[in-house]
């Protein structure tokens, strides 16, 4: 589904990702995980186009998309739920999950009618956000923020979703909810690439790990071998 | 340091050594003429550089102390009969304080509204001049001749080296300015307001400081304007020169002494080389040519957007091909000005000294001034004894904090004990981060009170309550992202600076020896939290880790009696968690009590001696870490289906079961 292959990128004149080579299989949940700075985030944000690269490929379903701008990506069926959440926040909760239903955009007419599906099946993921549908989203809390951004990258039917840091600055019980969440698009056939700090928690979802170092990916290998790896048990799972 | 300091002050002593000796060489009144001009433009824009590159806010302003200036420097001379200094002197007053007067309320504005409130008073300014008629002439205008000075009678030569010797002690008292403590608040409030307030530097104080200081030099430069010209009309000081100064001072390239005089050079010497049919061609030509060389390379190394490298070519080569079709180029001189204008900022946004210095330095490779040896630690950060009774330090008194029907704090009350790690934990919504803006004077409380040592603590203002002792991280990192990790840590460093807190003594350069020491002091606490050898970087280069460790080194500079902090270790893999857990451990061990407010319930437990949670803005319990994981409301409402006990970690085993 999407192949990452010698990726570099970075900010400025300062490159952070020095060759990232990575697949994601259709239906399957694959972790990056790493040190802060290893260059997790800026992998996200390469593939997504909101940074270009300044080398290598980035392959949706076998279709170079390297070069494309952030919106053209999105509307190949890439959602990108951002670090930090980057929900609007004087918007409703309803206006900013239809916001994510970008695909349905070129209907002015009746777009809302053609949204109400997928409208339904995140209310039905996370009733929380149907109790506050009016609210505008800043005065969410922390978790339901997180929940919303999820809710709003779904919105677009995405083939690929990439989740960064879900477990940001969210209380472990919440934390829990947002996991099992996880766990449930995962059954449902959802392909994630994730990135998290808690490696042990994104392990037990995920079905491979790539883990980052330095710009590049060091180690790769199915959650039980990396659990087993001395070398990633000692840096990341504590 | 010997390279450097020869590269930097040569450049500068060079430059007015040469423009002293011009007169001596060439006779030519105009040229003369053109030279006083741009030294007094140098002045005015170095004065519109401090709001409109320093204090990042768009100053329409300028113009219009220029006139006050000149307007009262010329009343002196008429009516009062004062010589030049005395008239200078009072035009910079009457600027001064005019400047603070508008500076006071317009300066709680933000960007467009500030640019309205300073174009309203050229407005303004402009009016006065021109109808209060039995003072200023009205529209015929105020005719002066230049007093003599110490009984000496000016001729333009001499009058063109007063202009220039007091240029360059602008530009000198400028620099000592910028290297203090003044010039890094100004950088830091640009960068994060609200952490300015909170490391107890003072916003507002520095904005309107600097603003009136640049209203001044406004002043002064109006006061050398009608010794110049001896001719004063209202019509002079209006909206048209307004933008010119503006485009001056963006041409140049912002904060940047060069920059400013670059930029009164463009302003000055520009609109009579345009009427030179052949200067003309050879600068539209040189522009266009650059144009062309800077985006081919831009585009070619990936440092340029296609945009950014185009459209400057283009706009220079209409200049280039303009130039045939038009008769007089004098007459498109705005035309000129604003294609000019349009390719420097879409194509080189810092300026052309912005671009240059960065050029220079790479050509010449000037290396960085040395580093002072790090004071002992004790000396920049005193451990101050742990007493076992361990008074109380910080006490909250029923507090509340409602947002509109919201209630986020709801009656609370709780204790901090000195010298403790106390806990602060919750679910999300739980009115934590309220909290803690509420104690650190981000909010204001809706009723309560808070009390230090005893005593009450300052409500509502980031800037007195970090006066009073406590200072604070932020969840979000509002680190000052353009200054190096020194500069943070100086600029909040306590205990330092004394002369530097008096503009009139920083400008005459008495900072500079409290400028070692702080850089001493700075870097031993970089070094306390392991980042010594990131001292020169920019903040903003540094990794995520590093930046919370800075944040938490800047906090500590305060020397605060409490340090909040809010998730620190929020987004932290797990060495850099580890390492910031003995930051944290190590900075309580120096006597500083600490309110911690973390989701990681190992950080909790590793550190705390008392945990406080709270649910719905209220305390639901309170104890050591293990009793109140063990409280059945705090699992319920907050750790969910873990096992209480040893088990609970951040890693929730949840998923795995689900």
């Amino acid at each position: 589904m999407l192949v990452v292959d010698n990726l570099h990128a970075g900010y400025g004149l300062s490159e952070v990702l020095t060759g990232v080579t990575l697949t994601v299989k259709k239906g399957t949940v694959v972790a990056l995980i790493g040190a802060n700075g290893a260059g997790k985030t800026t992998t996200m944000r390469a593939i997504s186009g909101m940074i270009s690269p300044s080398q290598g490929k980035v392959l949706l379903d076998g279709a170079p998309v390297q070069s494309l701008a952030a919106s053209r990506i999105a509307r190949l069926g890439l959602a990108h739920s951002p670090e930090g959440r980057k929900i609007f926040g004087p918007l409703s909760v309803e206006d900013n999950l239809l916001l994510g239903a970008y695909r349905l955009l070129p209907h002015f007419f009746g777009f809302r009618a053609k949204a109400a599906p997928d409208l339904e099946r995140i209310y039905g993921l996370f009733p929380r956000l149907k109790e506050r549908r009016a609210q505008a989203a800043g005065t969410l809390s922390g978790g339901e923020q997180q929940m919303l951004a999820i809710g709003r990258a779904l919105m677009a039917r995405p083939k690929i979703m990439l989740l960064d840091e879900p477990s940001m600055g969210l209380a472990p019980v919440i934390v829990q909810e947002v996991f099992r969440t996880i766990l449930r698009l995962k059954q449902e056939g959802m392909t994630m690439l994730l990135v998290e700090q808690f490696a042990k928690t994104a392990l037990a979802v995920a079905d491979y790990a790539y883990v980052m170092e330095r710009g590049r990916i060091a180690v790769e290998g199915a959650p039980d071998e990396l659990r087993k790896n001395a070398r990633v048990l000692a840096a990341y799972l504590g | 340091m010997l390279k450097r300091l020869l590269l930097i002050r040569g450049a500068e002593l060079s430059m007015f050594a040469l423009l002293a000796a011009v007169p001596l060489g060439v006779k030519n009144p105009y040229v003369l003429g053109l030279l006083t001009l741009l030294a007094i433009y140098g002045v005015l824009l170095i004065g519109l550089d401090v709001s409109v590159g320093y204090l990042g806010q768009v100053n329409l302003a300028q113009a219009a102390f220029l006139g006050l200036g000149a307007y009262t420097a010329g009343i002196c001379v008429t009516r009062l009969q004062f010589g030049m200094p005395a008239s200078m002197l009072a035009a910079m007053a009457v600027t001064l304080v005019l400047g603070a007067l508008l500076a006071l309320p317009s300066l709680r504005l933000q960007g467009p509204q500030f640019a309205l409130a300073t174009l309203s008073f050229t407005a303004l300014t402009a009016t006065a001049l021109n109808e209060l008629e039995w003072l200023t002439g009205g529209a015929q205008g105020l005719s002066l001749t230049r007093p003599p000075m110490f009984g000496h009678l000016f001729a333009p030569r001499d009058f063109y080296w007063f202009c220039m010797l007091l240029l360059a002690l602008v530009w000198v008292a400028m620099r000592n300015l910028l290297a203090s403590q003044w010039g890094r608040a100004f950088e830091a409030l640009r960068d994060s307001p609200i952490a300015t307030d909170a490391m107890g530097i003072g916003t507002y104080r520095h904005k309107v400081a600097g603003f009136a200081l640049g209203s001044a030099l406004g002043g002064l430069a109006g006061a050398l304007y009608a010794f110049n010209f001896q001719y004063l009309q209202p019509q002079t000081y209006v909206y048209e020169l307004t933008v010119i100064l503006l485009l001056g001072v963006v041409l140049g390239g912002r904060k940047s002494l060069w920059g400013a005089f670059v930029g009164a050079a463009l302003v000055a010497l520009l609109p009579n080389l345009l009427s030179n049919r052949t200067l003309f061609e050879l600068i539209s030509g040189v522009g266009f040519l650059v144009s062309i060389a800077a985006g081919v390379r831009g585009l070619m190394k990936k440092t340029l957007r296609p945009f950014q490298a185009i459209a400057p070519m283009v706009a220079t080569g209409v200049l280039v091909f303009g130039g045939f079709l038009v008769k007089n180029t004098e007459d498109w001189r705005k035309a000129i000005f604003a294609l000019m204008l349009f390719s420097v900022v879409v194509g080189l946004p810092e300026g052309l000294m912005g671009f240059a210095s960065g050029f220079l330095s790479r050509l010449f490779r000037i290396p960085e001034a040395p580093l002072p040896a790090p004071s002992p630690l004790d000396e920049v950060l005193p451990a101050r004894p742990a007493g076992k009774d361990a008074p109380i330090l910080l006490e909250l008194r029923d507090v509340k904090r409602y947002f509109g029907g919201v209630k986020a704090v709801d009656g609370l009350s709780m204790t901090v004990r000195q010298g403790h790690i106390h806990g602060l934990i919750g679910p999300n919504g739980s009115g934590k981060s309220t909290l803690v803006n509420v104690v650190s004077g981000l909010y204001t409380p809706t009723a309560g009170q808070i009390l230090l040592r005893g005593q009450p603590l300052p409500q509502g203002s980031l800037f007195k309550t970090a006066r009073a002792g406590v200072a604070r991280t932020f969840q979000n990192l509002q680190l000052f992202t353009g200054l190096t990790a020194l500069e943070n840590v100086m600029a909040a460093l306590q205990g330092v600076y004394r002369r530097s807190r008096s503009l009139p003594l920083v400008l005459i350069g008495l900072g500079r020896a409290e400028e070692k020491r702080a850089q001493a002091d700075a870097l031993a606490l970089l070094e306390f939290v392991g980042l010594g050898s990131e001292a020169r970087r920019p903040a903003k280069d540094l990794t995520y880790g590093a930046q919370r460790f800075l944040e938490i080194a800047r906090a500590v500079a305060r020397r605060p009696e409490v340090l909040i902090l809010d998730e620190p270790a929020a987004g932290l893999s797990h060495p850099d968690l580890l390492r910031q857990m003995e930051i944290i451990k190590s900075v309580n061990q120096r006597g500083v009590t600490i309110v911690l407010i973390e989701h990681h319930m190992d950080v909790v437990s590793g550190l705390c001696d008392v945990v406080t949670v709270l649910d719905g803005g209220k305390v639901i319990a309170e104890g050591s870490p293990d009793e109140v994981k063990r409280h059945p409301k705090v699992i319920e409402a907050y750790l969910g289906e873990v096992e209480a006990g040893p088990a609970a970690t951040p890693s929730p085993a949840a998923p795995a079961t689900a």
